[in-house]
């Protein structure tokens, strides 16, 4: 009577349904926004999207399914050791796949490529740029005027003239170039309250002030921000896919993490034969990760 | 962590995983190959080449069949495995098909800020407000 499996196996199995209908609401989402879409950041160096980094880790995530199979049958044949040397493969496999996802997370952030901070016209583009140059200004204010003084910029330029009496020699031309500079984001500032500005005399501006050796120290690594059109609806649903996929390797990794190490002393796991249906249940789930990984490598990175 | 199961579908299905696992390299392989060599049709939808889409698709399609039948271990179940994957798979399909006609479909102007050709006036006032830095 019932059904020819245990019922922690019908119950994952459960579980996973639940999962399939959980990943395809983002991905179908995903696929009837872009549908949608009159247009969508397809350029990798606009979107920053590699496709090494997707590949490495479609194959370390098919790798680990590979090794959590063999850890099940190792285990059903009795052989502890070698279930225990693959599980701990499978975990490390597993931290590989997040280490590749940090970095590629991590360049996003770099770019500014978050839902929300991206402009998708000239005039955002512009805001954009000007609220940078803005925090640069601050930042090189705050060498003469520390925060604690005075932290809005509004506040240091009122200060920096008493500065400019105490300071001599390289420190006064300092500050001299550094007003000057100000006083050209206070014109482009007023340009562009005005709708007098456009993106590409503004980009030209800030090539032309890079260029100039009395800015160019201060400046940095100004630029001028582009406009992405759509950017900010493929940044959601890009973390919103990946994201909640990198969480479920971490919850996967726990689940491994479980035997291994968390319950027991620390380096004698408890892994024996009674552990068979959770080392096939969590593989089972593990699997399931990596189909939804299968899915979302072509849709992100190819297509 | 056993439940008192029979020992019946535990016989020893003998599967070889590795040959399984090299075959979804190559297919994946096949997926980046698709890409670095542009195979591309004429015809696109909503920027979407459909000849890389469907085959790309396919290939994942292909790979998650593989993992479901060998390493999820459903070649060798029972029957209770469509009771419980179609209903799944039908609700599944059955939101992006409900969504498709309304979101996924152009058949209305848009007027967004980033497509309208008008957007200085109305979208430079909105972001005045927001764009004086609290510094």
């Amino acid at each position: 009577m019932g059904l020819p499996i245990p019922n922690s196996k019908l119950g994952m199995w459960l579980f996973l349904g639940t999962e399939i209908m959980f990943f395809t609401a983002f991905i179908g989402t995903y696929i009837v926004l872009r549908l949608g879409s009159g247009g969508w950041p397809n350029d990798p160096n606009v979107t920053h999207i590699r496709i090494w980094a997707g590949g490495v880790n479609t194959f370390v995530l098919l790798a680990s399914s590979y090794l959590v199979v063999v850890a099940h049958e190792s285990i059903a044949m009795g052989n502890i050791p070698r279930a225990k040397r693959y599980l701990i493969g499978t975990f490390v496999l597993a931290c590989v796949f997040l280490g590749i996802k940090s970095y590629e997370y991590y360049g996003k952030w770099q770019h500014d490529i978050l839902p929300g901070h991206i402009a998708e016209d000239d005039s955002q583009a512009m805001t954009k740029t000007l609220d940078d140059f803005d925090k640069l200004l601050t930042r090189q204010y705050a060498r003469w005027v520390p925060d604690s003084e005075a932290s809005r910029l509004a506040d240091k330029r009122t200060v920096i003239d008493a500065r400019t009496k105490e300071a001599s020699g390289s420190d006064a031309e300092q500050i001299t170039a550094l007003k000057a500079l100000d006083k050209e984001y206070q014109t482009l500032r007023t340009q562009h309250q005005e709708l007098k500005l456009k993106l590409v005399p503004l980009s030209e501006r800030l090539e032309k002030l890079k260029q100039d050796p009395k800015y160019a120290p201060l400046l940095g690594g100004l630029e001028a921000h582009h406009p992405i059109k759509y950017g900010n609806i493929f940044a959601s649903t890009y973390f919103l896919m990946t994201g909640f996929h990198a969480i479920h390797v971490i919850i996967g990794m726990i689940l491994f993490a479980i035997p291994l190490w968390i319950i027991g002393p620390f380096f004698k796991s408890p892994l024996d034969r009674r552990w068979t249906d959770y080392v096939e249940n969590s593989g089972l789930y593990w699997h399931f990760v990596d189909l939804v990984w299968i899915f979302l490598f072509p849709l992100i990175y190819i297509l | 962590m056993t439940d008192g199961h029979s020992d019946q579908e535990h016989a020893p299905h003998h599967v070889w995983y590795f040959g399984i696992f090299g075959a979804l390299c190559l297919l994946t392989m096949l997926s980046v190959l698709f890409d670095v060599f542009k195979i591309e049709g004429s015809k696109t939808i909503g920027g979407i080449n459909v000849l890389l889409a469907f085959l790309v698709l396919s290939v994942a399609s292909a790979k998650a069949l593989f993992v479901m039948t060998y390493f999820m271990h459903l070649k060798f179940e029972g029957r209770w495995k469509f009771l419980l994957l179609t209903p799944t798979v039908i609700l599944a399909l059955g939101l992006p098909l409900a969504l498709l006609p309304d979101v996924g479909v152009h058949y209305y102007t848009t007027d967004v800020p980033q497509d309208s050709a008008h957007v200085t006036e109305r979208s430079h006032t909105e972001l005045e407000t927001t764009a004086e830095s609290p510094h």
